[in-house]
C-alpha cells in the first residue's frame, strides 16, 4: 500500500473519529456530572440531523440556519429530557437513571420516526463543489467542515470549563459534589446544563455528518455505542481524553479496513470497547488509582 | 411467613399451573395454530425476564444483551439439530453450555468493578454477536437465516403440534420458575437482599458478592439460551434481525415494569406486554385498524413505561400488590 492510499485511509479515519469524539464529549459531559452512562447520547446525534433536514427541507430555511436550529433544538430535547425524566428520580441512583436512559432512547427514536418519518433524509454539504487534492489522496469539502467544527468545540467546551464561572462549578461538581454545595454551587441546574451541551455535541455531530452518511430515525444507537467506545477508550471524565478516543477509534476503525476487511470495521469499536472495559477500564489516559468503598 | 400462608401460596400456585396447563384444550377453531403460537412466544419471552428478573431486581444489575443469549441459544440448538442432525436434547445441552460459557466470560471481568460496566458489556456483546450472526454464514445461514429446523423430541415423544409445543414451552418455564425460586428462597437469595442493605455489610459477613452476581447473570444467560433453543424448535427459523437491542431493550422493560425482589411481578410483566402486539389473539374481536395502531406506537409504549415506572412506580408491578395485599406499607 502506498503513502497516498494510506493518508486516504487516515483522512477518512480522522474525519469519523472527529464525530465519535463529539458524541464521546457528549458521554464525558453527562457522566461527570451524574455517574451515569447516558444511553439516549446517540438519539441526540440523530435529532440534530432529522431536525436540520427538517428545517432545510420541509421549512425552506437556508442550510446555516437549519443548522443552527438542529443544534439549538436537540439541546433544548436534552434539557426536557433532563426535566422531565431525570430530575424527578432524586436519589440519583445510577441503576434506576441508566435504565431512565435506555427507556428515553427507546422512545425518542420512536417519536422520531413518527414525527419524521421512516426514511433515510439527507443534507446538502455545506460547502458545493469538487473534492480536494491533498499529496494525492482526496478530501470531501464536508469533512474540512467536520474537522473545523469539532475543533472549535473543542477550544469552546475548554475555554468554558476553565475560564467561566458555570464551566468552572462544573469541574468543582465532578470533583467533589457535596464540596461544591457547600461554597454555593446547585449540583441539580449543572445537572441540566450538562445535558444540554451533551445534546448540543450530540447534534452538532448529526448536523455536520448528515450530509455525508444520510440519517434516519434508528442511526442514534449506533453511534451511541462508537461514542461510548471512544470515551471508555480515552478514559470516562476527561474531556480531552474522549477527543483523543474518538481519534483513534476513528483511525483503528479505517486501519482495519485497510489491513483487514471492511466486515469487520463495526466490530472493532465493540471488541476495543470490552477489551478496555476488561483490561482497563479507566481508560488509557486515566489514572490507575482503585475505586475506594 | 406463616405456615397458613404458606399453603394459601401453593394452593394458588397449583391452580394457575393447572390453569395454564388446560389452556390447549380449551383453544380450538380456526385461530388454535396462531393463538397457541402466541401463547408460545409468551412462555418464552417469560423464560428470558425470569432470568433478567433475577438480574436486575436481586442482583441490581441490568443486561443490554440478552437478546443475544437468546439468539445464541437459538442458533446453537438448530445447528445442532439441523445441520448435525443429532437429537433435540443435544441441541438444548449445546444452547445451555454456549451461553453459559459467554455468560461467565462477560461476567467475571465487568462485574468485578464496582458500578455498572456490565450493561455496557452486554450492550457491546449484543452488538458483536448481531454481527457474528450475519457474517458467520457457514453456521448461522447468514442475513437469510436458517430454516426448516426439526421440531422438539425427547426419544419418542415429538413436539409437532402447537399443543405439544405450548406444553413444552411452559412446562420449561415452570421448571425455571422452581429452579429460580429456590434460588431466591434460599441462601442465594437471601445474600442478594442483604446486598440491596449494604453492599458493605454482605461483604463483611464473608459473602462473595462478584461470585453471587456472576452466577446470577450466568444463570440469566442460559435461561435465554434455552429459551432460544425452544424458540428455534417451536418457530422452525430463526434470523438474525430477530436478535436486536431492540429486543434487549424491550425485555429490560419488562423485567422493569415486573418490580424487583419478585419473580411474579416480572412473569406477569411479560405476559402482558407480550400479549400488546398480538392482541388479536386473545381478544379476537379487534379490528385489523386497532392493531396497526397498537404495533405502529408499541416501542413508542415501551419506552415510556420504563421511564415512568422508574420515576413513579419503583417497585413495578410487584411492589404495587404488595401495597395492594400487605396493609401498612410494603412487605420485607
Amino acid at each position: 500500500m502506498g503513502a497516498p492510499e494510506l493518508l486516504q485511509f487516515a483522512l477518512a479515519g480522522l474525519k469519523n473519529g472527529s464525530i465519535y469524539a463529539l458524541v464521546a464529549l457528549g458521554f464525558t459531559i453527562v457522566y461527570a456530572s451524574t455517574g451515569v452512562i447516558n444511553f439516549a447520547q446517540g438519539e441526540f446525534v440523530m435529532l440534530g440531523g432529522m431536525l436540520s433536514v427538517w428545517a432545510h427541507s420541509t421549512l425552506g430555511l437556508p442550510l446555516p440556519l437549519a443548522a443552527l436550529i438542529g443544534i439549538l433544538g436537540t439541546a433544548v430535547i436534552g434539557v426536557v429530557f433532563e426535566l422531565l425524566a431525570i430530575r424527578p428520580r432524586k436519589d440519583g441512583d445510577p441503576l434506576a437513571l441508566i435504565i431512565i436512559t435506555v427507556g428515553g432512547s427507546l422512545l425518542l427514536s420512536n417519536l422520531a420516526r413518527h414525527v419524521f418519518g421512516p426514511s433515510e433524509r439527507s443534507l446538502p454539504a455545506f460547502t458545493a463543489g469538487p473534492s480536494l487534492r491533498f499529496l494525492g489522496a482526496t478530501l470531501e469539502r464536508q469533512s474540512l467542515w467536520i474537522f473545523g467544527l469539532t475543533a472549535l468545540a473543542v477550544v469552546v467546551l475548554t475555554v468554558f470549563y476553565s475560564r467561566t464561572r458555570l464551566g468552572r462549578a462544573m469541574r468543582a461538581c465532578s470533583i467533589n459534589r457535596t464540596a461544591a454545595r457547600l461554597v454555593g454551587v446547585d449540583p441539580k441546574r449543572l445537572v441540566t446544563i450538562s445535558f444540554a451541551l451533551a445534546a448540543a455535541l450530540g447534534g452538532l455531530a448529526g448536523v455536520v455528518t448528515t450530509p455525508l452518511t444520510q440519517t434516519a430515525f434508528n442511526v442514534g444507537s449506533s453511534f451511541g455505542i462508537k461514542g461510548f467506545a471512544a470515551a471508555i477508550l480515552g478514559g470516562l471524565g476527561n474531556p480531552i481524553a474522549a477527543v483523543i478516543g474518538g481519534l483513534v477509534l476513528g483511525l483503528l476503525e479505517s486501519m482495519s479496513i485497510a489491513f483487514l476487511s471492511s466486515t469487520y470495521k463495526d466490530a472493532i469499536s465493540l471488541v476495543v470497547l470490552l477489551l478496555v472495559l476488561f483490561i482497563r477500564p479507566q481508560g488509557l489516559l486515566g489514572r490507575g488509582g482503585r475505586e475506594k468503598v | 411467613m406463616s405456615l397458613l400462608r404458606e399453603h394459601w401460596r401453593k394452593l394458588a400456585l397449583l391452580i394457575v399451573g393447572a390453569g395454564v396447563a388446560v389452556v390447549p384444550l380449551f383453544v380450538t377453531g380456526t385461530d388454535a395454530r396462531y393463538v397457541l403460537k402466541v401463547l408460545s412466544f409468551v412462555g418464552i419471552n417469560a423464560l428470558i425476564v425470569l432470568g433478567l428478573a433475577l438480574l436486575f431486581g436481586y442482583a441490581g444489575q441490568v443486561s443490554m444483551g440478552h437478546a443475544a443469549f437468546f439468539g445464541l441459544g437459538a442458533y446453537a440448538s438448530a445447528w445442532v439439530t439441523k445441520s448435525l442432525g443429532l437429537p433435540w436434547l443435544v441441541g438444548l445441552a449445546a444452547a445451555v453450555l454456549l451461553t453459559a460459557a459467554a455468560g461467565i466470560l462477560l461476567a467475571l471481568p465487568s462485574l468485578r468493578l464496582k458500578g455498572h460496566y456490565l450493561a455496557m458489556a452486554t450492550l457491546a456483546f449484543g452488538e458483536i454477536m448481531r454481527i457474528a450472526f450475519v457474517e458467520a454464514k457457514g453456521v448461522t445461514g447468514g442475513p437469510d437465516g436458517l430454516s426448516g429446523i426439526p421440531y422438539a423430541s425427547i426419544g419418542p415423544l415429538s413436539f409437532d403440534t402447537p399443543q405439544m409445543n405450548y406444553w413444552l414451552v411452559w412446562g420449561v418455564l415452570v421448571l425455571a420458575i422452581w429452579l429460580a425460586a429456590n434460588i431466591v428462597n434460599g441462601r442465594p437469595g437471601r445474600s442478594m437482599r442483604a446486598l440491596h442493605g449494604s453492599e458493605l455489610g454482605t461483604m463483611a459477613s464473608g459473602i462473595n458478592i462478584t461470585g453471587i452476581k456472576v452466577r446470577v447473570f450466568t444463570l440469566s444467560a442460559v435461561f435465554a439460551g434455552v429459551a432460544g433453543a425452544l424458540y428455534a424448535s417451536v418457530v422452525g427459523f430463526v434470523s438474525p434481525s430477530t436478535f436486536s437491542l431492540h429486543l434487549s431493550v424491550i425485555l429490560v422493560a419488562m423485567a422493569v415494569l415486573g418490580g424487583t425482589r419478585s419473580l411474579a411481578g416480572p412473569l406477569l410483566a411479560a405476559v402482558v406486554l407480550t400479549l400488546i402486539p398480538y392482541a388479536d389473539a386473545i381478544l379476537p374481536g379487534l379490528s385489523r385498524e386497532v392493531m396497526t395502531v397498537i404495533q405502529e406506537w408499541e416501542a413508542d409504549v415501551y419506552g415510556l413505561v420504563i421511564i415512568i415506572v422508574i420515576l413513579f412506580m419503583p417497585g413495578g408491578i410487584a411492589g404495587a400488590l404488595r401495597g395492594v395485599f400487605v396493609r401498612g406499607g410494603e412487605a420485607k
